[in-house]
């Protein structure tokens, strides 16, 4: 299997090229055109992919003219759109890093693109993938928590500042903290309750965190949702993990039903300590990226070739749906923290 | 890594409770499994869909090699069999009940070039392997003062473990994953110090006991272990605190495991189906996987025979050290090979 990967701008495109470089059974081809442009300290293009020990191509016609059976894209948010048409174009199925785009309109042509081509979309929620999500799901599902009422979700993390400034890069990003990271709690809750609607919307938002770095977008934010199931849930997704801290950040979800509550931090179990640092954390979760990609490529594989107009054998989760519904939640979000006032969607 | 092991036939000699843990590894890997026990054979075959071996000859001659789960003191003869016809082991902790019974196996091993390898989980549980790793990196600077613990439910009140010349007694038994982790993290030991509460009686063990043993290591650290069979029901608990000369490591298993219920008692609602991958790899998993791979001829795994043996030898020396009431120095102490 042909396996393309489309800029190295999100973090995030290391973790799948080392693990899509160590399977016997794709070949890895890269590229990151806007690499050397970028503001960042690090290396980036054929330098960084030298790192990675995949090969790489000077631009995004290369990538695409090589025939990839499939894309992944973790270019800046707002570069999205552009790579996962060109991937359907080609007839490739997609997984496209988080949030699905910055615009609600670039998104839903998007999923439009990916209908039409016959080709999966698929979002990094690695989230989803997390032992203690699964057995919260399962515990659902069965009906053990009653009727779920109310949720609080927290994804706490370090500004991502210093590896990639493009994140606090309005127009790149799509917004700060808002953006970053309201979407994984989102897609966790839209799993839970089997893709509820967000109705109504209210976020507050600051910047009195990282003021020292210059940053032009929140860096704080609460954001209340109202789902059209009646669900309550608030998410606190800012970036309020010191630059000291241990660890990056992490996830934690707190599920109230009928029956009594479930409380899940898929990020938590580790060695702890100290060392000449400071506090020592290490994490040994597992890694949830590795089992994002297997579902993605066993979908693929199980899916053949895109055929235009025709679903997709295998509709993997979480999905361009998906991806939709909790993108239009943080729009709602960021229009909200302007105006003060929730919003009806 | 699991396109090596395609074609892959395991020869389980064992049925009890362990074999279940190390059949469903077997079967995630895709392995034709072949069974041979004094009892519990066919039920296990059944429930699992594995091959019954009437005999031990007639499993050692279809199999590429054994996973021995049979109780403690089988495991010398068992591996000693294999070995004899030039198959591989994998055997269950203890290697066996005696260090001259170790070296009796690792030595036949040696002599027929067949590799050996006891099955010390706790090496690839993925807590104890990332302080392994930290301390091996130098995070926490050289290791001084390490403790290890392990309790749970006594496995004495019933079955063959009081009788200390069956299971080896609570050290040989449990602590035996300790002492290797000791000697894994801290490097080989210079003496061993026990002393257990209440003490074995003619051979036989309380059912509620502890034991704590102090190892000093060639590298200047010095290490502890506790092994505790406690009430009936007690929940099982593991854990370390490893201090080095510029930090520490620790983990407290059942504490920080990122899931938390507050569920009424009487929750009531439809079967729960916990998907596997909601567990994580088990280590048994990736235990079995690693060393099936290295018996195929791939990289040695994280364990070798010879910390097998090591482990029984320190177990060896402490019930030495019980009897004694004396430290005893490794460098001159040699097992009697008598085994309680």
């Amino acid at each position: 299997m042909k396996v393309a990967i489309a800029s190295f701008a999100h973090t995030h495109a290391a973790s799948y090229a080392y693990l899509l470089a160590q399977m016997p059974d794709v070949e890895v081809l890269s590229a990151d055109p806007d690499g050397a442009a970028a503001p960042d300290a690090g290396p980036r293009g054929a330098e960084l992919a030298k790192k990675f020990g995949i090969p790489y191509v000077d631009s995004y016609d290369e990538l695409f003219a090589w025939g990839p059976d499939a894309v992944v894209v973790t270019s800046e948010n707002a570069g999205h759109r552009a790579l996962v048409e060109r991937a359907a174009a080609v007839g490739a199925h997609v997984l496209c890093e988080k949030p699905l785009a910055t615009e609600v309109a670039d998104g839903q042509a998007m999923l439009d693109a990916c209908a039409a081509a016959g080709s999966i979309l698929m979002i990094a929620y690695p989230v989803r993938f997390a032992p203690s999500y699964l057995r919260l799901r399962a515990l659902v599902e069965a009906g053990r928590l009653g009727d779920i009422y109310a949720v609080v979700g927290t994804n706490n993390g370090k500004i991502p500042y210093a590896a990639r400034q493009w994140f606090t890069d309005a127009a790149l990003a799509g917004g700060g903290a808002l953006v970053d990271h309201t979407v994984h709690c989102a897609d966790l809750i839209d799993g839970l309750t089997g893709g509820a609607s967000a109705a109504r919307v209210y976020a507050a938002a600051n910047h009195v965190l990282h003021q020292d770095k210059d940053v032009q977008v929140e860096t704080g934010g609460l954001v209340t949702i109202t789902y059209d199931n009646g669900l309550l849930a608030t998410i606190d997704c800012s970036w309020s993990v010191p630059d000291n801290g241990p660890t990056w950040g992490g996830v934690s979800l707190r599920v109230t039903g009928t029956n009594g509550s479930v409380e899940i931090e898929p990020f938590l179990p580790h060695v702890g300590g100290t060392d000449p640092e400071g506090e020592v954390f290490l994490a040994f979760g597992g890694n949830l990226d590795e089992s994002l990609l297997a579902t993605f490529l066993n979908a693929v594989r199980a899916s053949g070739a895109p055929v235009p107009g025709k679903e997709p054998a295998v509709v993997p989760q979480p999905d361009g749906a998906v991806g939709l519904r909790t993108l239009q939640i943080v729009d709602a979000a960021r229009r909200s923290a302007v105006s003060g006032q929730p919003v009806d969607l | 890594m699991a396109e090596q092991l395609t074609d892959l036939t395991v020869g389980l000699i064992g049925a009890g409770n362990i074999s279940h843990v190390h059949v469903a590894a077997w079967k995630a890997l895709g392995a034709r499994v072949l069974v041979h026990s004094a009892e519990g054979a066919e039920s296990l075959a059944e429930q699992y869909g594995l091959e019954v071996a009437p005999t031990l000859d007639g499993l050692l001659a279809e199999v590429e090699f054994v996973d021995v789960v049979t109780p403690s003191p089988t495991h010398k003869d068992l591996a000693l069999a294999a070995i004899a016809v030039g198959k591989g082991v994998i055997c269950e902790k203890p290697l066996t009940l005696t260090a001259a019974d170790s070296h009796e196996v690792m030595t036949a091993a040696a002599a027929a070039g067949v590799k050996v390898y006891p099955a010390h989980v706790v090496r690839f549980f993925p807590e104890y392997k990332a302080a392994y790793d930290a301390v091996q990196a130098g995070r926490i600077g050289p290791v001084a003062v390490a403790r290890f613990y392990r309790q749970g439910s006594s496995p004495a009140g019933v079955e063959w473990y009081r009788d200390v010349r069956h299971s080896g007694g609570v050290i040989m038994d449990l602590m035996v994953h300790d002492l290797d982790q000791a000697q894994w993290m801290c490097g080989p030991v210079t003496t061993v110090y026990a002393v257990q509460s209440p003490p074995n009686v003619d051979g036989i063990s309380p059912v509620c006991v502890a034991a704590h043993v102090t190892l000093t290591h060639e590298s200047g650290a010095i290490s502890f272990c506790r092994a505790t069979w406690g009430v009936p029901g007690a929940p099982f608990r593991t854990g370390f605190h490893v201090a080095g000369a510029s930090g520490v490591l620790k983990y407290a298993a059942g504490t920080d495991t990122g899931f938390v219920d507050e569920l009424r008692d009487d929750a009531v609602g439809g079967d729960v189906l916990i998907p596997a991958a909601a567990r994580g790899e088990s280590p048994y998993l990736t235990q079995l996987r690693e060393i099936a791979i290295a018996l195929r001829g791939g990289p040695e795994p994280r364990v070798a025979g010879a910390d097998g043996a090591a482990a029984v030898y320190l177990a060896e020396a402490a019930r030495a050290s019980m009897e004694s009431g004396k430290t005893i120095d490794m460098k001159s102490f040699t097992s009697s090979g008598a085994v309680a």
